[in-house]
């Protein structure tokens, strides 16, 4: 009686399955690997509703070449060592087609062997210190060549900065980034008092802040990892009464709102503010507002390309005629996207021009827009990937 | 009786034990080999770290199942073996040379910060908390060296893309999987052998063993620098194969997930925290992507739940489970070891113990008091007295060198000095404790086994086969009738079996002279008699010289040559048995009545 | 100036987070693995204020009472069985740890967040601007210190868990419920510590895991310190006035682990490290 039970059930699982299987085909899915846990996690939860809402536009539309996307998001810790298990798990154990995500630097330099391996197309959507470039990565963020000079240029010119002082996280991006910067000041004429670091996790930044505060430097520029780091330096230098002219070159809208009165004044330079004047843009942010309502996590620079490169996926895919990595690879960078940060090309070395803004926070949390800067040059990143 | 045993002793190398052991590698080889071909490849890849994790996680059972040293610090060795392995291909180079010295590093970077944990953790005295302490305090101090490395050791990024050895998945996976089934092996034949007998002896009892001549401390170090080096060698194959290193590797949160695999697959079973690791570890991969925090759950609570009820892990549960299933029984019959008779070559006939002005003050509080006294080989020393007058403490301070506060002891015309027991012993003296210093754990056979550790050191690769002992401490076995309970565990003996056993274990050593501290405390009438012509044979046949610390006088009016009498912490009369036995004195000191 | 202020404000921060581990090594003579967790659990009650909107001083009883109140069931379910154990215990209540914190990632989401400190702004002392509330956390600590140390001198509980201390069979003999008194100890510790992850949260954020850092160097304080709220008075400022000092003249990273280095060192020199013998 058992045994006839147990096959009955089978077959009709079978045959469930079966139906399933023949009603739709199998969707494109696309791997999200972000730091849900960690220091990124403060903003990963944006990152993933940008995905979310592509993905739903997309399939309402009819989908990609008739099948619909479908999202595998995984925990990369914000770190390497989650970065390995959340890659192997996507390219090895779901066979995501694609890897569309915004992560640390430490995350995407240890997903990326793996993605080599795995031989998966993967569109980094995260800002970063440049000059990371591998045959099967696209990047449509910016880099420091276009997010720097406005900020220095900037307290060079209106606050008659001579000396500046350095912060970031110990690591590829921290590093890089004030590497960068370092360089620029001093070409342009500027001295470097003091640059101290941070491990990516650490959260007591009181020995820096007094050194700082002794430094007698002009201007601050910091470059923590995006998300935690970020709150835990301002909130601390901010109780410890620092108010030089303080630019963040890590820090996006929606942690700056969550700070609450402790961002003020500081300044930012972004490829996007949800105060940018377009209709795309205004369109996007009401479809966000009314897809997740009260759960809306206010739409930052970290969060914005993410949207985007799921539509530049969906173009190459369109214009390869399959989802073959050889074909969608080559057709990325032939496709332009048109999306609230304007119209995307990633054409120059596997990089895009974008058009920056230099903003300062206001006391709200929100960005208030001093400058903008069309179509910036990403310069000179991946020679050997023409 | 050497016949029987012998033909006994061969049955035993060809025991079921072997085959079941080789049955298990054999089987192991089948799965290794086999895998690639059933697995798909993430899961491949998911048994490959598996297998690595695996390694250390043997070396902390061998520390903390079989020596008793809670260690979370493996964690740290393995790390160091990882970064010694990218940091030479990422900034060096890969080539013959360098792949060379990457090993050289990964091995012996380890090997040495083993043995500075070690000195730093095990040294006389020194607490298992302690060392516990030690063991969590170096991953957190190595994780922070790696961050402070900035871009050299890439501190929170980690090292990424450097060259490193490029083969296919099934060639790591046969790779590793055959390292680690050698391990497996190596490590089982360690445990079996008298070395892993020395360790358990260690855990059981260190002061026992210090007082056997065994260098406790010195053993545990070089143990630890062992283990080391055969994590960084699991940390060299992991830089390897990953690609990556980040210091999450070297980070003590890392050491107490190994912990825990070991205490959940069954700590001291080997085979248990090797299994436990990898199924685990698989879990974990498997899970924590669609319920990450309900698996981190439920393996915490499992932990709990097997700490508390279930030190032995799950695996000896399932072994237990299986074993009333199949109806199989438990113990075969194992082979005694063979006893063998065996003296040093050409000892010394002669034993002296002299003893000039010894005094032993607590503070302000005088114990001894200027004790001066001499005893040669041949005579039978009884140490009379009642409670508190001392007797103990300086058996004490004639077997430790840093325990009397002024005066000189020589042993066997070699100033002690202020030498630590286990190198007192060395120079001819015995010591047997008031209460019986055996090791629970082990068996008779192998207690004897440890106690000759100073004339015949333990093998690392053989079990105990062959006991050899010395006469004295051979007819003590034979005459006790232990010789009938060779297999049977310390811990099952009676009073006076355990008495007869210590005995016998300071006798192992061949000591000229031995103090024996209430020798028949609990003892029946039969074993008073036996361990009293004992005592008279020590000292009149195999020429030792006996002391012994006694309450009841007929056995001392019995047996003994001679009679020191110690009262408030000074001597107050060393004669003949009769003359001091008889005396007012002493029937005025035990009756309290004595002057002070 | 400020230097000397960051020596005693960290000082102050380390003796909080620490208080709660001694009061149970000292009494059970066993090491809370948990008191990291319980650090986290304290942390997160005062992020339930911030949610709730209500006044963020809540948060301290808040903290403290929920801390006592798991302390009350895990005295009974995990650390009594494992009285004679004591690496056992802490190996027991690590995994108790690790429930802990899923259980909070499971209600709360693993991410990081903030809450809200009852003060804010800086305040001119000996001639420069400070954060106030490092120094009323500083306060906080020397007042809960002296509190304490009141209630184990002044009051019966206090006599009965210094008579535990010193001998708990010779406690037990002369009539003392040792088993109330080690209860009741470690429901204070547990709250403590809970009542320190709500003090430390305005100076960072909170995530679920953020107590360990803290674990580990609260417990190498305590191994340095022994039984006495004085000697680990002592620890605090001289080891954490030496974290202070490498971070500030070294590097921020390496003074991570001067306290864990120091102690160590101390404690191989002199096992009893600060207390008496």
């Amino acid at each position: 009686m058992h045994r006839d039970l147990l096959i009955a059930t089978v077959i009709a699982l079978f045959g469930l399955v079966s139906v399933g299987a023949a009603l739709g085909e199998t969707p494109i899915k696309i791997g999200v690997p972000v730091g849900l846990s960690g220091a990124n996690s403060v903003v990963a939860p944006s990152v993933v509703q940008s995905a979310e809402l592509a993905v739903e536009e997309i399939n309402k539309a009819g989908g990609v070449l008739g099948r619909n996307l479908a999202l595998e998001v995984a925990d990369d810790g914000s770190g390497a060592a989650g970065a390995q298990k959340a890659f192997d798990s996507l390219v090895f154990q779901k066979k995501v087609d694609v890897l569309i995500s915004m992560e640390t630097s430490a995350a995407r330099n240890a997903g990326l062997p793996i993605v080599q391996r795995g031989k998966t197309p993967f569109i980094y959507t995260s800002f970063y210190e440049g000059r990371s470039c591998n045959p099967y990565m696209y990047v449509n963020a910016w880099v420091p060549e276009q997010q720097v000079p406005p900020i220095v240029d900037q307290f060079m010119a209106a606050n008659n900065a001579k000396s500046f002082f350095l912060i970031g996280s110990d690591y590829a991006f921290g590093r890089g980034m004030l590497q960068f910067t370092r360089a620029y000041i001093e070409k342009k004429g500027g001295k470097v008092v003091g640059e101290e670091y941070l491990p990516m996790d650490g959260t007591d930044w009181t020995p820096i802040i007094s050194k700082l505060r002794a430094s007698g430097a002009d201007a601050l520029i910091t470059s923590t990892a995006g998300g935690a780091p970020n709150v835990t330096l301002t909130k601390q230098l901010r109780a410890a009464g620092v108010t030089m002219p303080y630019g963040n070159l890590a820090v996006d809208e929606g942690t700056a709102k969550s700070m609450g009165g402790d961002a003020a004044g500081i300044f930012i330079s972004a490829s996007y503010v949800t105060s940018i004047d377009a209709p795309a843009n205004a369109k996007f942010l009401a479809a966000m507002k009314a897809k997740f309502g009260d759960e809306l996590k206010t739409p930052n620079d970290l969060s914005v390309p993410e949207y985007e490169a799921v539509y530049a996926y969906k173009a190459a895919v369109e214009k390869a005629g399959s989802t073959k990595v050889d074909g969608v690879i080559k057709s990325l960078a032939d496709v332009a996207v048109d999306g609230p940060r304007g119209t995307i090309k990633m054409n120059k070395e596997r990089h895009a021009p974008l058009t920056m803004y230099l903003g300062q926070v206001g006391a709200d949390g929100g960005v208030k827009v001093i400058k903008a800067f069309k179509d910036v040059d990403p310069g000179d990143q991946c020679p050997n990937l023409k | 009786m050497t016949e029987a045993e012998a033909a006994i002793s061969a049955a035993s190398r060809a025991s079921p034990r072997n085959w079941r052991l080789a049955g298990c590698l054999v089987g192991g080889a089948l799965v290794v080999a086999a895998g690639p071909f059933i697995l798909d490849t993430y899961s491949v890849n998911i048994l490959i770290r598996g297998f690595l994790y695996a390694l250390v996680a043997l070396t902390v059972d061998i520390l903390w199942g079989y020596t008793g040293i809670l260690t979370f610090g493996q964690a740290a060795y393995f790390g160091i073996g990882a970064y010694a392995t990218a940091l030479i291909f990422t900034h060096v180079g890969f080539e013959p040379a360098t792949i060379l010295l990457a090993v050289g590093l990964a091995l012996g970077v380890p090997a040495l910060a083993g043995l500075v944990v070690g000195w730093l953790s095990f040294y006389p005295g020194s607490t298992p908390l302690y060392a516990s302490v030690i063991s969590l305090a170096f991953p957190i101090v190595v994780t922070q060296v790696i961050f402070s490395g900035g871009t050299f050791s890439g501190s929170s990024s980690g090292l990424v893309g450097y060259e490193a050895f490029d083969l296919s998945i099934e060639a790591w996976f046969w790779i590793v999987g055959a390292a680690l089934l050698l391990a497996a092996g190596a490590a089982y034949a360690f445990v079996k052998s008298e070395m892993a007998l020395l360790l358990v002896a260690i855990r059981d009892n260190e002061m026992r063993c210090a007082y056997l001549g065994i260098d406790a401390p010195r053993v545990k170090i070089l143990l630890t620098a062992a283990l080391a080096t055969v994590a960084g060698f699991a940390g060299f194959g992991y830089a390897n194969f990953s690609g990556v290193v980040a210091p999450e590797i070297a980070g003590f949160v890392f050491g107490t997930e190994l912990v825990i695999y070991v205490a959940l697959g069954g700590r001291g079973t080997l085979l248990g925290p090797l299994i436990g690791t990898v199924v685990i570890d698989a879990a974990s991969s498997y899970l924590s992507g669609d319920l990450p925090y309900v698996w981190q759950l439920i393996v915490g609570l499992v932990f709990i739940v097997v700490i508390v009820a279930l030190p032995n892990g799950l695996t000896p549960l399932l072994g237990r489970l299986w074993h009333a299933i199949s109806g199989q029984h438990d113990r075969q019959r194992r082979a005694a070891p063979v006893l063998e008779s065996q003296s040093m070559k050409a000892a010394p006939t002669t034993a002296t113990l002299e003893i000039f002005g010894v005094s032993k003050s607590f503070g302000s509080l005088k114990v001894l008091e200027d004790i001066t006294l001499s005893i040669v080989d041949g005579e039978l020393v009884s140490l009379v007295g009642p409670n508190g007058a001392g007797k103990t403490t300086l058996m004490r301070c004639i077997s430790d060198g840093r325990e009397r506060s002024s005066g000189t002891v020589r042993v066997n015309g070699e100033d002690i000095g202020g030498l630590p027991p286990n190198r007192v012993v060395r120079l001819g003296l015995g010591r047997k404790f008031q209460t019986a210093g055996v090791f629970e754990s082990l068996t008779v056979a192998e207690c004897l086994r440890i106690a000759g550790t100073l004339r015949d050191k333990p093998s690392p690769r053989r079990p105990l086969h062959v006991l050899r002992l010395p006469e004295a401490a051979r007819a003590v076995v034979e005459t006790t009738g232990l010789v009938d309970s060779l297999l049977r565990q310390a811990r099952l003996l009676s009073h006076g079996q355990k008495q007869a056993l210590e005995l016998a274990m300071v006798l192992a050593l061949e000591p000229k002279i031995v103090l024996l501290d209430e020798p028949t405390a609990g003892l029946t009438n039969l074993e008073r008699r036996q361990i009293g012509g004992i005592l008279r044979e020590l000292a009149s046949r195999h020429r030792l010289a006996v002391i012994l610390v006694e309450h009841d006088l007929d056995f001392v009016r019995e047996i003994s040559s001679r009679v020191v009498v110690l009262h408030q912490g000074r001597i107050v009369l060393d004669g003949a048995v009769e003359a001091v036995v008889g005396s007012k004195l002493i029937r005025d000191i035990y009756a309290g009545s004595g002057h002070g | 100036m400020s230097l000397l202020l960051d020596v005693v404000t960290t000082a102050g921060v380390l003796f909080a987070v620490a208080m709660g581990l001694l009061v149970v090594f000292g009494v059970l003579k066993i090491i809370n693995f948990a008191h990291g967790a319980l650090l986290t659990l304290g942390a997160y009650a005062a992020l339930v204020t911030t949610k709730l909107g209500i006044s963020a001083w809540l948060a301290w009883p808040l903290a403290f009472v929920s801390g006592g109140a798991l302390g009350l069931v895990v005295e009974r379910l995990i650390v009594r069985p494992l009285y004679a154990r004591p690496l056992d215990a802490i190996l027991a209540t690590w995994g108790l740890g690790i429930v802990i914190s899923q259980v909070i990632t499971l209600c709360f989401g693993r991410e990081v967040q903030f809450a809200r400190s009852p003060l804010s702004g800086t305040i001119a002392i000996l001639g420069d601007t400070y954060s106030v509330y490092r120094l009323a956390l500083l306060g906080v600590s020397m007042a809960l210190g002296l509190l304490f140390a009141a209630l184990i001198e002044g009051t019966r509980l206090g006599l009965s868990a210094r008579a535990v201390i010193m001998n708990e069979d010779l406690a037990r003999g002369l009539g003392i419920d040792t088993r109330r008194v080690r209860l009741l100890t470690f429901m204070i510790g547990c709250g403590l510590a809970a009542l320190a992850g709500a003090l430390i949260t305005p100076l960072s954020s909170v995530d679920p895991n953020m107590g360990v850092p803290w674990l580990i160097n609260a417990f190498m304080l305590v191994m340095v310190a022994g039984a006495s709220f004085l000697s680990l008075a002592l620890a605090s400022l001289i080891l954490g006035g030496a974290q202070v000092i490498v971070s500030t003249f070294v590097s921020p990273i390496l003074g991570g682990m001067t306290i864990v280095l120091l102690a160590a060192v101390v404690l191989r020199l002199r096992p009893a490290g600060f207390g008496r013998d």
